[in-house]
């Protein structure tokens, strides 16, 4: 079976592209895809054992500028237990607090940009609209709207007020009522149905075989989250359910985030309600002694796995990062083959990945024929618009009345 | 810390020469060393016996005179164990574990392009992460390699 | 000379953005994109996001430029018909930012291609985008 390959290229169809992306259609379905990655290979594992513990902090929070506070929180999280730190109670909790806020926003982000896919951008600019108060709460708690530096090893670098978390709590009542309206939405409106239920299967078996990880495998019923079977900072004290659904389809993918999002706001309630007092750092040495340490962080795409080795220096002498969309590209093939052509942008969009949606080719070769298209991603989305408006699902049909 | 013990155990009773190898650092983490010859039949076992299926990642670093692969697995109890094993630079072959592992080609691919192994039974692909152009023998992670080899390639061509 | 203030009229009125992402972290790319959102609406400036390179006016660029996206980004631009302009978005774009001296990438956008604008930040917020592409459009008034 091909292997799946995502594409950068240019949108001329004259130029041929080492195509990233080649779809091998017969009819309107796919029979073999190929995929390709690392165009946003820059090197960073390298630089960081160039680099200090501290000036690593600020490169890592960068790999992604959606998830930032989870590699940050990962990598910190390995640092801390090489140096044996004990870090106070309050510091894990904020951590918890600005890690949810993060994935509320990431899901809402993907919500927007899923609806955007298949031409639904009235859900697109609502759903950010909504996720502009998760922003203005998250610059309130940390100075700044993403990249929130949070994090110092040994603790955080702020703390959270009184009045602070009277914002938050507010935000998150607003943002309850407002993503109950979306599951409602999710669950009863037929053209979003349409688009979403049966595209993109990866079954249960499959998702375990090529090590689905977060949302995409909990939406094909695997029970897995980090932050109850393996929990970090302090997530073993915080009651939370894990989502999973047997929809193993594009569907279950939208239900599993929107009812995470759910499952956040409830885990920021408690974790507000409870906040422990103390300090919220503790001394740190410079030098990190020899040891290593592998971390894991349920990011909102999925685990994030951090490994660090320490050799006594104040540099690293390895970090090791394994982001979550990674282990997802795996599966992609086995969710395009058999599926329309139509299909690919919404599939694709929902593993949720972490790479920019702006430019993107496809090559496509039809078998029968000497032919070979070079199709942009952004024909390819109004390609796909346009099919399954002949099928009547047209998503700029679809009323929202929300306040 | 009950399971840990009973892996542990487990591992000893079918693998003898791993004694004083393997070692519970943690709650939920264990560290062990293996042979590279015998690294196909741990993980394996540890796959189908011991049920840890899911390969979290596979790290590669450069030890001075070898290269070290670290296979991080985990089962569905959180408990993840940390397989080490060495190879020589002057013959830095390790097998494939795409055989156990079906997500592994992205982390294998990596390590051919970044430490300059030589995964055997890997089927031909493209390059991951570094670009087709990449010039050969160029290994970024082995810690004699500098940022400025590149460079000064870049600048000859600009 | 009328016709060619009409045009640029037309221009710094409606001018017309291509997004480029060349190896970034996401966050400018989805500050670009909330700048399109009701709260900050770059719509109301006439400002449209295009899909294609050759109907924009203004490439605007995140991120430090990855060897792989080098050259589509040079072929990116000079798809693009004259006069254009190139905003760099964030200090990646600016200067190559965090990733500087990594070996994946090359710098700054104008390491590659020639820029008009620079917008700092990390990531930039879109109050600062919007206030950097009308300081551009302002110097295209006064020609």
């Amino acid at each position: 079976m091909g292997r799946i390959e995502i594409p950068l290229g240019p949108q001329h169809p004259a130029l041929k592209e080492p195509a990233n992306f080649r779809l091998y259609l017969e009819g309107e379905r796919i029979a073999a895809s190929n995929v390709a990655l690392g165009y946003n290979h820059r090197g960073v594992e390298k630089a960081c054992e160039q680099r200090t513990y501290i000036e690593d902090m600020y490169l890592i929070e960068r790999v992604c500028g959606i998830c930032s506070h989870s590699h940050s929180s990962c990598f910190i999280s390995a640092v801390e237990e090489i140096a044996k730190l004990e870090v106070p109670k309050r510091a894990k909790y904020i951590r918890m607090i600005i890690g949810e806020l993060e994935r509320i926003h990431s899901h809402l982000l993907w919500l927007g940009v899923a609806a955007h896919e298949i031409g639904f951008d009235t859900l697109f600019m609502y759903s950010w609209r909504d996720r502009e108060v998760v922003m203005d709460i998250l610059a309130m708690l940390s100075g700044n709207r993403v990249n929130y530096a949070i994090n110092k090893v040994g603790g955080v670098r702020r703390d959270i007020s009184e009045e602070q978390k009277e914002q938050v709590l507010k935000a998150v009542d607003i943002l309850e009522e407002r993503t109950r309206y979306y599951i409602d939405i999710v669950y009863s409106e037929t053209t979003l149905i349409g688009r979403l239920k049966d595209v993109g299967k990866l079954s249960y078996e499959d998702a375990v075989r090529f090590g689905a990880a977060g949302p995409v495998a909990r939406a094909s019923g695997v029970d897995r989250d980090t932050r109850r079977d393996d929990p970090y900072l302090a997530y073993d004290e915080i009651p939370f359910n894990v989502i999973t659904d047997d929809h193993c389809d594009v569907l279950g993918r939208t239900i599993v985030r929107a009812k995470e999002l759910m499952e956040s706001y409830k885990i920021i309630r408690f974790a507000l309600k409870n906040l422990p007092e103390g300090d919220i750092t503790t001394r740190s040495p410079r030098r990190i002694p020899a040891g290593e340490a592998l971390s894991r962080y349920e990011a909102p795409r999925g685990e994030d796995v951090h490994y660090v080795r320490a050799n006594g220096t104040d540099k690293p002498e390895r970090v090791k990062l394994r982001a979550p969309t990674l282990a997802n590209w795996a599966s992609i093939t086995n969710m395009l083959d058999g599926g329309y052509l139509a299909d690919v942008p919404i599939v694709v969009a929902a593993i949720d990945p972490c790479i920019s949606c702006t430019d993107r080719a496809i090559l496509i070769r039809y078998p029968d024929s000497r032919n070979e298209n070079l199709m942009d991603w952004n024909s390819l989305r109004k390609y796909s618009i346009d099919f399954y408006k002949n099928k009547g699902f047209n998503a700029k049909n679809i009323r929202m009345n929300i306040k | 810390m009950g399971n840990e013990e009973t892996i542990k155990a487990a591992l000893l009773q079918k693998f003898p020469q791993l004694e004083g190898k393997c070692e519970i650092i943690r709650q939920r983490r264990i560290t062990l060393e293996v042979d590279r010859s015998r690294l196909i039949e741990l993980l394996n076992f540890s796959c189908s016996e011991l049920k840890f299926n899911i390969l979290c990642t596979i790290t590669g670093l450069d030890v001075g005179d070898d290269l070290q692969f670290i296979y991080h697995i985990a089962n569905k109890e959180g408990i993840v164990m940390n397989v080490k094993t060495n190879a020589p630079k002057t013959d830095p072959v390790i097998s494939t574990v795409l055989g156990i592992y079906n997500g592994a080609t992205f982390y294998e691919r990596e390590l051919e392009d970044l430490l300059g192994a030589k995964v055997e039974g890997l089927p031909e692909g493209r390059h991951y992460p570094l670009p087709d152009n990449w010039p050969k023998g160029q290994y970024p992670l082995r810690k004699d390699w500098k940022p400025e080899n590149i460079n000064q390639q870049n600048k000859k061509e600009e | 000379m009328v016709i060619d203030k009409v045009v640029n009229w037309a221009r710094i009125k409606s001018p017309w953005i291509i997004h480029f992402n060349t190896g970034a972290c996401n966050a400018c790319d989805i500050e670009i994109l909330a700048s399109l959102t009701p709260r900050y609406d770059l719509e109301r400036f006439g400002i449209l996001l295009r899909g294609t390179p050759r109907h924009a006016d203004i490439l605007v660029c995140s991120g430090p430029v990855t060897l792989q996206t080098k050259d589509r980004l040079i072929r990116i631009y000079e798809q693009m018909a004259e006069p254009k302009f190139v905003v760099a978005v964030g200090t990646c774009a600016c200067s190559g930012g965090v990733f500087q001296g990594c070996y994946g990438v090359s710098g700054g956008i104008d390491s590659v291609i020639p820029v008009s604008a620079y917008i700092p930040g990390c990531p930039v917020r879109p109050e600062a985008i919007i206030d950097g592409v009308v300081k551009l459009l302002n110097s295209l008034k006064n020609k």
